[in-house]
């Protein structure tokens, strides 16, 4: 917070004021489940993680092929194709460390969040994706990494049925 | 026309939670009028004298002439029902259990949504005098609700 909200009108509570009772409040936990429907292509990208592959599409036409998948091309607006397994590779086209939690938590080892592009999709066409079991120092865009999956039993046909990318050791 | 199908193994939906949580604080005006409901068991109003109105519940603003009220105003306990309906569901619209009796009572120049007690549906009145029930001072955590219900003064 920043130091000069003591000079703003209004007035400033604190957890203090909470725990202790010096405020009244009405505390509220509310129900936000939610469903949206994968679609044709998404779901079939989903279920892809299942089994354990990467699923893109390819559109004859522009002879693109692009991850995740989708049932219209976006260049041409001719229906894809076909799917197309890809690779379990791919190139890091950029990368950030993140030193800050989703819901704003320091942290001292960073989350190295980064888009991917997978080997057998056309040039940089990639996924968002997380980089680990790497020197966050060593991390560069062009660097060769690898899906770490989950164990079979343990996937529910979601992108973090992958865990991370990780280095491909260069021999 | 897609030539690409869904895989008949996918799931239809993807399925998730938010966590959303919420403290709702009641403001300076708020504030004060929740702790006398919970200390004093009374109902404060703030009253302009420019707009001769009383605010209930009490406000920090006029929202009239727009000065700031500072003549808080005892407005006692009692009020008079304006409105009423008789609800057979709850708020995320599953039935009750059994039907419940809520009114809009009339205190000074606003009032109070609340529910009726201790009366049958058939014998609620609009402009019937009723007076609010309070939790025990125990129990009370400065909420509309350390007001149980409204309920008809006896002999009305």
């Amino acid at each position: 917070m920043t130091a000069n909200n003591q000079n703003l009108p209004g007035t400033p509570l604190s957890e203090k004021d909470f725990e202790e009772g010096n405020i009244l409040f009405n505390y509220d936990d509310l129900r936000g489940d939610f469903a949206w429907d994968t679609g044709v292509a998404i779901g079939s990208y989903l279920q892809g993680f299942k089994d354990g592959v990467i699923l893109g599409a390819r559109c004859s036409t522009c002879r693109k092929i692009v991850v995740p998948p989708r049932t219209v091309c976006e260049w041409c607006f001719h229906p894809m194709d076909e799917y197309v397994p890809l690779q379990n590779t791919g190139t890091v086209n950029t990368f950030s460390l993140c030193y800050v939690t989703w819901d704003v938590q320091r942290i001292t080892e960073p989350e190295i969040p980064a888009v991917i592009e997978i080997d057998g999709a056309s040039s940089l066409h990639g996924i968002m994706h997380l980089l680990s079991e790497v020197d966050p120092q060593k991390v560069h865009i062009g660097m060769r990494v690898q899906a770490v999956w989950k164990p079979v039993d343990e996937r529910q046909g979601a992108v973090t049925d992958i865990l991370y990318f990780k280095p491909i050791e260069e021999v | 026309m897609t030539l690409l199908e869904r895989d008949p193994k996918a799931p239809q939906a993807w399925q998730g939670d938010l966590p959303v949580t919420s403290r709702y604080t009641f403001g300076l005006a708020g504030e004060r009028f929740f702790r006398a409901i919970k200390d004093e068991g009374r109902i404060l109003g703030a009253y302009c004298p420019n707009c001769d109105h009383t605010y209930v519940p009490a406000a920090l603003f006029c929202e009239r002439c727009l000065a700031e009220l500072d003549e808080w105003v005892d407005v006692g306990v009692i009020g008079e029902v304006h409105t009423f309906t008789l609800l057979y569901e709850g708020y995320d619209g599953s039935p009750l259990e059994a039907p419940e009796l809520v009114a809009f009572i009339r205190i000074g120049d606003g009032g109070l949504l609340h529910r009726l007690g201790e009366v049958r549906p058939e014998d609620v009145e609009i402009g019937m005098q009723v007076e609010a029930v309070f939790k025990p001072q125990d129990q009370r955590q400065g909420s509309i609700l350390d007001i149980l219900y409204f309920c008809p003064l006896s002999g009305s």
